[in-house]
């Protein structure tokens, strides 16, 4: 039970990961806490299903079409509003929690609501890892989720836009001097952000279904992973997804399930009283966070 | 010429005859029944389709007779959003009120889903003096409230299951499986919240602790927990014959789809609210196959040929909305209610409040659900036999996606079957 345990952590970590992979991404290079996140991902699922079921498009047709799609509102979504009040923290956290309530609802108004909203898995079967059964969905989770961490790695240190990223969220106003345009590449963040989070979506929903009120679910996780790792900090966010997925596992196996919120809570307080800013994080100030 | 005035003639009186009867049809005002509820969840949606189904059933049959006039009835809807988490019992509240001072209804059906709103609401409803038929809110303590004070509370009542009688359910499912198999040990799994661990609680202590079986574990999750693998090993590690599961929640399904793909040796039966209707198959990819799943009510979204009104209801609810049932809870007793509403109304011959309490009262009508009757409590009565009281459904899922009624045995289809790697402890 001890092996099986870290089995299903691992996956539970990489799935926090991928959860938090586009927020952190969007908050560390455009330092917009994008509070639509869940919503943009319960949007791509219902995107992908609505291109598979209504329009009948292949499934990798539909996810792709979906990828780009909510990549391309993350990116109105800056042009249209984000951009008029960038730096204005609270004004953009109400903006784009107003954006993302919005969509929800939207989708529980239109009656998108039942069982029959879900995407399919990629392969159907189930392998005996070390003594514990393990779906290949699970097993291809951990395999895209570090294909992505090591994308994101190579472009963000070997190519000429990873670079402008890099020198926005260093430094924006020298990034500037170096002729970086920081509304571009703010766009740009807030459009990888929300095609992060249409990818976390078509490999994670398929171990379930898609339902509007899961877009809080994915939120608020996102949240808790960034504030523990550190707003910003892919490392810290990798980190802090492995400290929260192994002890909600663990909790789960050996303290009981009813416990894994109140010790996932815990371990958010205890880091947050030991080091504000986060594990990996840059500010010094909690206010200055988000 | 005479034939072209002899036509134009009988064409007069039958437009003038149309005119006359449908103009009592018009005459007086539509009967408006409430829907207040949480329209935005699968099993609100549903009731709400199947309330106007029997809605236009009753309209196209000439409406309810009330004197010298036929009635037509009209749905006005509110969602309450009670099932919502975070939703606020007052919010519910309020949405209660709002439709009962703006739309004047004559009577509710289905309302909230939560027992702490249908508990909190019936003061309001008590105060406006509007029957309610509620087909989703399931805590045996607004009877014990109605019993208390019936004069006040007497507009209250439910068609659907209660939490008691799902207990006597799930135990005589859990009676049955000891019976046929011999297995003696259960593993609960239940959702965190009101309801579903006093179901729990209930269960084991009314059942499990008399007849002789051992509860190895018992775990209580977090709504929203879509990871159950740590539970699943726990039970493969005690050896549990049984997992008892009680869901409400969306995620749930992932429950069993973990237990088809990490090969538990054990009998997955109890009540999971996304393995209710036939699209679960597809929905959670053909791995459900051996499940036992108890559907609250006959007719939502699971029918038999031993309740022919249930597969009446089943086919016309697919002809007017073309999908199929997916709710296990609230759909056969939402259309139900509009049946035993309007037979009320006939007998009272009004629509006085008090008087079409006193009708409701005395309810015996053979429907979807078999037969129903009212207690001192106003809970429709739950038993064995379709014929005297009103049914649940258990079925198993087999594993080419097809449900096969197992319990009670008077609708029974077939034997519970054993998923590989379990077998019977006694032939």
């Amino acid at each position: 039970m001890f092996i099986g345990t870290i089995i299903y952590a691992l996956i539970n970590s990489v799935i926090l990961t991928l959860i938090a992979m586009g927020f952190n991404l969007t908050f560390g290079i455009s330092g917009v806490a994008n509070f639509a996140y869940g919503a943009f991902y319960i949007l791509s699922a219902y995107a992908t299903w609505i291109m598979m079921h209504s329009f009948h498009l292949p499934y990798s047709v539909s996810v792709m079409g979906s990828i780009l799609f909510t990549m391309g509102l993350g990116a109105l979504m800056y042009q249209l509003v984000l951009k008029r009040v960038r730096g204005q923290a609270i004004c953009e956290v109400i903006a784009t929690f107003g954006i993302g309530l919005s969509i929800l609802e939207l989708f529980r108004y239109f009656g998108f609501v039942g069982f029959e909203y879900n995407l399919p898995i990629f392969i159907d079967s189930s392998h005996m890892i070390l003594g514990t059964y393990v779906d290949m969905q699970r097993i291809l989770i951990v395999i895209i989720g570090i294909i992505l961490v090591l994308l994101l790695w190579v472009f963000t240190h070997n190519t000429s836009l990873g670079l402008a990223f890099r020198g926005i969220a260093q430094d924006e106003r020298t990034a500037l001097t170096f002729g970086i345009d920081s509304d571009k590449i703010a766009t740009l963040a807030v459009s990888m952000g929300a095609g992060f989070a249409a990818i976390a979506a078509t490999i994670i929903i398929p171990l379930g279904s898609i339902f509007p009120s899961d877009g809080y679910d994915v939120l608020i996780k996102a949240l808790a992973v960034c504030i523990i790792g550190g707003l910003g900090s892919t490392g810290g966010v990798i980190v802090a997804s492995f400290i929260i997925g192994f002890a909600e596992r663990f909790t789960d196996t050996y303290i009981g399930s009813h416990w894994t919120m109140i010790v996932s809570l815990a371990a958010i307080l205890i880091v947050l009283i030991v080091k504000p800013s986060g594990l990996f994080g840059n500010q010094k100030e909690l206010e200055e966070r988000i | 010429m005479r034939i072209r005035n002899r036509f134009t003639a009988c064409m007069i009186q039958i437009i003038i005859l149309s005119f006359l009867f449908a103009s009592s049809l018009w005459a007086a005002d539509p009967i408006v029944i409430g829907v207040p509820t949480s329209t935005g969840f699968l099993e609100g949606k549903e009731c709400l389709k199947s309330v106007q189904l029997a809605v236009q059933e009753i309209n196209e049959n000439g409406g309810v007779k009330i004197g010298n006039d036929h009635r037509l009835f009209k749905v006005e809807s509110l969602d309450i959003r009670d099932a919502a988490p975070g939703v606020p019992v007052p919010e519910a509240l309020l949405g209660i009120e709002k439709i009962i001072l703006e739309k004047k209804p004559t009577a509710l059906v289905v309302g909230p889903f939560r027992s702490e709103a249908l508990m909190a609401g019936m003061d309001i409803i008590a105060k406006y003096k509007v029957p309610l038929l509620g087909t989703i809110a399931m805590s045996p303590a607004s009877e014990a409230k109605i019993k208390q004070n019936p004069d006040k509370y007497k507009y209250i009542f439910r068609t659907c299951l209660n939490a008691k009688y799902l207990v006597k359910y799930l135990a005589g499912t859990m009676a049955f499986i000891k019976g046929q198999f011999g297995f003696n040990k259960v593993y609960i799994v239940n959702q965190d919240v009101a309801w579903a661990r006093k179901t729990a609680e209930i269960i084991t202590k009314v059942y499990f602790e008399k007849a002789g079986w051992e509860v190895v574990g018992h775990e209580s999750f977090p709504t929203g927990t879509s990871d159950f693998s740590s539970a699943l090993m726990k039970v493969k590690a005690t050896g549990a014959h049984v997992i008892l599961p009680i869901f409400d929640m969306p995620q749930s399904g992932t429950l069993v789809k973990q237990w088809n793909t990490m090969q538990v040796p054990s009998l997955m039966a109890g009540f999971i609210s996304p393995l209710a209707g036939p699209g679960a198959w597809n929905t959670f990819d053909k791995k459900i196959g051996g499940a036992v799943n108890c559907n609250f009510e006959m007719g939502s979204a699971v029918s038999s040929d031993k309740v022919p009104l249930s597969k009446t209801f089943a086919a016309a609810y697919e002809k007017k909305w073309g999908t199929k049932l997916e709710a296990g809870h609230g759909p056969a007793p939402s259309y139900e209610s509009v049946y035993i509403l309007a037979q009320a109304i006939e007998r009272a011959n009004s629509l006085d409040a008090d008087a079409i309490v006193a009708e409701l009262e005395k309810t015996n009508r053979s429907g979807v659900m078999g037969r129903i009757q009212f207690d001192d409590g106003h809970q429709a009565i739950y038993d064995m036999d379709p014929d005297k009281a009103a049914l649940a459904a258990v079925f198993q899922w087999s594993d080419t996606g097809k449900r096969t009624l197992v319990f009670p045995t008077s609708v029974a289809e077939g034997k519970i079957q054993l998923p590989k790697g379990l077998t019977a402890i006694k032939e």
